[in-house]
């Protein structure tokens, strides 16, 4: 297992280091392209699997990770990929939550049935807040996203029949035992509820990487490269907004059902407030604004910087150094790290389909 | 009657808390086109400031002039360092270093002056017979406080972007960068000069307006306070002083309302009520109701 992964390193680690030297070049469908692919995936397998050997304290931080990775790819629909600053994402992951504890709590549904639900609802309510990027962007449309994060723990608060108000709601743990048919035990949930959020967000990540080839992932990128350029050219500026909240919607609920699973408890002062919307955003910044990959390394990062840091820095101090970082990030680094990664991936190696001629000898 | 009167008191002063706050925001706007989301947490950082003043048992005043002071000093700051050089990038690199500034601000109070409610001194005396009647409505020291505060930032304004040189050069700015830099106007110090007025009036206003907040001085005073103040200044359109002001006060007078006559809202939904009014500016009249409407071009 360990040798197959080894050929595609010399060739990466062997690249020259300057990028006017002559570049690797990388044919798609070729042997050592192939290898490379199966390669990343053995080592993605091995680290699941080492994972999922972890202590279950260890297990659960990870799964939290993985929740907000979820969101952050959600996030990354509309604010990456289409160009509409959202700040309003951590009412969507609150209606996904929601919606799930919600259907538990009062109508004794397993956990499971209500996931469709929630990314449902996460969707709809996603297109009705896209209902103003059609009219207004940039600073405007953050102030508006910004405003509902302030008002959705609000209206939390203020339907307590339903939400259970300022307590908030909490899944008994018989609703969060794994299922019978996965042979898991109810010691076994650490287990159970990261698999689950895993596979959301491999889902979500799927989901996301064939947009991106389709039509509608073009068009997005197109209205925010330039609106009126993108709409002169025929694309349905209005129709690819609202889609892409829709999809960022249904992805940031998945993650709110998963969040709801994995937490257990919600409450409105909990997960759903401005603070966890500027997470979010902070984490899609780190990792990389735009790239898929970018939201994985962004949610370690918001998850696990502060973890790291209470030894050093508790409570107010770590949020002192949060935005500290984030202010840095914008200027040295204002691609994120995948961003930047993938850059330098590419001043060293040549990706191109079968097919393609050689390159013209280097330039003098 | 009587509660009516008392509720539009009660809804123009904090209407006019708005007002302070929405104005700041407006000489942001006017001065780079930007909003200013860090503005609350900017002035209840020179808030608190003020507050460790009057802890030392300097008058009230001296804290006030503290605030404005420090306010001043760290809008100029901010502008320079932090928001000229991603200013030309794009909306999203703006929005990010205001977003980590909020953080930092935010937190920063909690780690100096810790997390628990303060009692802030009202300028003006404040006791239990320190009332002006209006009708049926009393306006103790620290409403009054607000409404002059108000009136004289406006008046002040006014005169600063109408009759001085200054105020010229900043309204050059604003109109068309590039064309008043040809004409001799010293862009950059105009911008810091915009953003440094503006934090000295968030201040002054942080130090007028949370006397009166509910929430006294906590990590929460601001919040609240900034969001009705950016729909107050979306709402009067973003470029317009007198729109920022009557702006402010109609959403205090509306809020006041709804949650005295439109049952099931109450107080608990405010904020909601705020979001709402956005919404429905931006949706309806984007460019506000004294604001000028941007031409796009391509």
């Amino acid at each position: 297992m360990t040798t197959t992964t080894t050929p595609p390193a010399p060739a990466v680690a062997g690249a020259p280091p300057r990028p006017s030297a002559r570049r690797l070049r990388l044919v798609i469908g070729s042997t050592r392209h192939r290898l490379l692919v199966l390669g990343s995936w053995l080592v993605v397998a091995l680290l699941v699997l080492a994972a999922t050997g972890l202590e279950p304290y260890r297990l659960g931080q990870l799964s939290g990770a993985v929740v907000i990775a979820t969101a952050i790819v959600g996030l990354n629909v509309v604010t990456g990929y289409t160009g509409l600053l959202s700040v309003g994402h951590s009412a969507l992951l609150g209606v996904g939550a929601y919606t799930t504890g919600v259907l538990v709590v009062q109508l004794n549904l397993l956990p499971l049935i209500t996931v469709p639900a929630a990314v449902l609802t996460g969707a709809l309510v996603g297109a009705f807040v896209g209902l103003p990027s059609i009219r207004i962007r940039g600073l405007y449309l953050a102030m508006v996203t910004l405003a509902l994060a302030v008002a959705f723990p609000e209206v939390l608060r203020a339907l307590p029949e339903v939400t259970g108000g300022n307590s908030g709601l909490s899944i008994p743990l018989r609703f969060l035992a794994p299922p019978a048919w996965t042979g898991l035990t109810l010691a076994d949930r650490p287990l159970w509820t990261f698999l689950l959020c895993l596979s959301a967000l491999l889902v979500s990540m799927l989901l996301v990487w064939c947009v991106l080839r389709s039509r509608l992932g073009r068009d997005m990128r197109a209205v925010r490269d330039h609106e009126a350029a993108a709409e002169s050219f025929g694309v349905h500026v209005a129709r690819t907004k609202i889609l892409a909240f829709t999809i960022s919607g249904g992805i940031t609920g998945l993650a709110g059902a998963m969040l709801a699973m994995y937490v257990g408890a919600l409450s409105p002062a909990g997960s759903f407030t401005i603070l966890k919307a500027i997470e979010l955003l902070s984490g899609l910044v780190l990792g990389g604004v735009a790239t898929q990959l970018g939201p994985l390394v962004g949610a370690a990062v918001v998850v696990y910087l502060p973890v790291l840091l209470a030894d050093v820095v508790q409570g107010q101090g770590s949020g002192v150094l949060f935005g500290a970082l984030l202010i840095v990030i914008v200027f040295v680094m204002p691609e994120g790290v995948v961003g930047r990664l993938n850059k330098l991936w590419r001043q060293r190696v040549d990706v191109v389909p079968r097919g393609m001629p050689a390159p013209v000898a280097d330039p003098p | 009657m009587d509660v009516l009167v008392e509720r539009l008191v009660a809804g123009s002063t904090e209407g006019a808390v708005y007002a302070l706050i929405a104005l700041s925001l407006v000489v942001v706007f006017r001065g780079t086109g930007t909003i200013n989301f860090a503005q609350g947490e900017m002035a209840l950082f020179t808030t608190f400031v003020a507050w460790s003043v009057i802890a030392r048992d300097l008058p009230v005043w001296v804290a006030l002039l503290v605030a404005t002071a420090s306010g001043f000093v760290l809008g100029a700051l901010v502008e320079r360092f932090l928001v000229r050089p991603v200013r030309k990038r794009n909306d999203m690199a703006v929005l990010i270093v205001l977003l980590g500034l909020f953080t930092v601000f935010n937190s920063l109070d909690g780690l100096i002056w810790g997390g628990e409610t303060k009692v802030l001194a009202s300028l003006l005396p404040n006791g239990p017979d320190d009332y002006v009647a209006l009708g049926p409505a009393r306006i103790y020291g620290d409403t009054a406080a607000v409404w002059i505060g108000t009136v004289l930032v406006l008046i002040a304004l006014t005169v600063l972007f109408r009759c001085t040189r200054t105020g010229l050069h900043m309204r050059a700015v604003a109109n068309d960068g590039e064309a008043a830099a040809l004409a001799g106007v010293r862009v950059g110090r105009v911008l810091s000069l915009s953003w440094g007025l503006a934090g000295a009036i968030g201040s002054a206003a942080g130090v007028l307006v949370t006397p009166l907040a509910p929430a006294q001085l906590s990590l929460l005073t601001m919040l609240a306070i900034f969001l009705s103040a950016a729909a107050a200044a979306l709402l009067g359109g973003l470029d317009s002083l007198v729109g920022a002001v009557v702006a402010g006060l109609s959403i205090g007078v509306l809020e006041a309302l709804v949650i005295g006559y439109v049952p099931g809202v109450g107080s608990n939904l405010s904020e909601t009520t705020v979001l709402v009014i956005i919404v429905l500016v931006l949706l309806v009249r984007p460019q506000g109701l004294f604001g000028t409407k941007k031409l796009e071009r391509v």
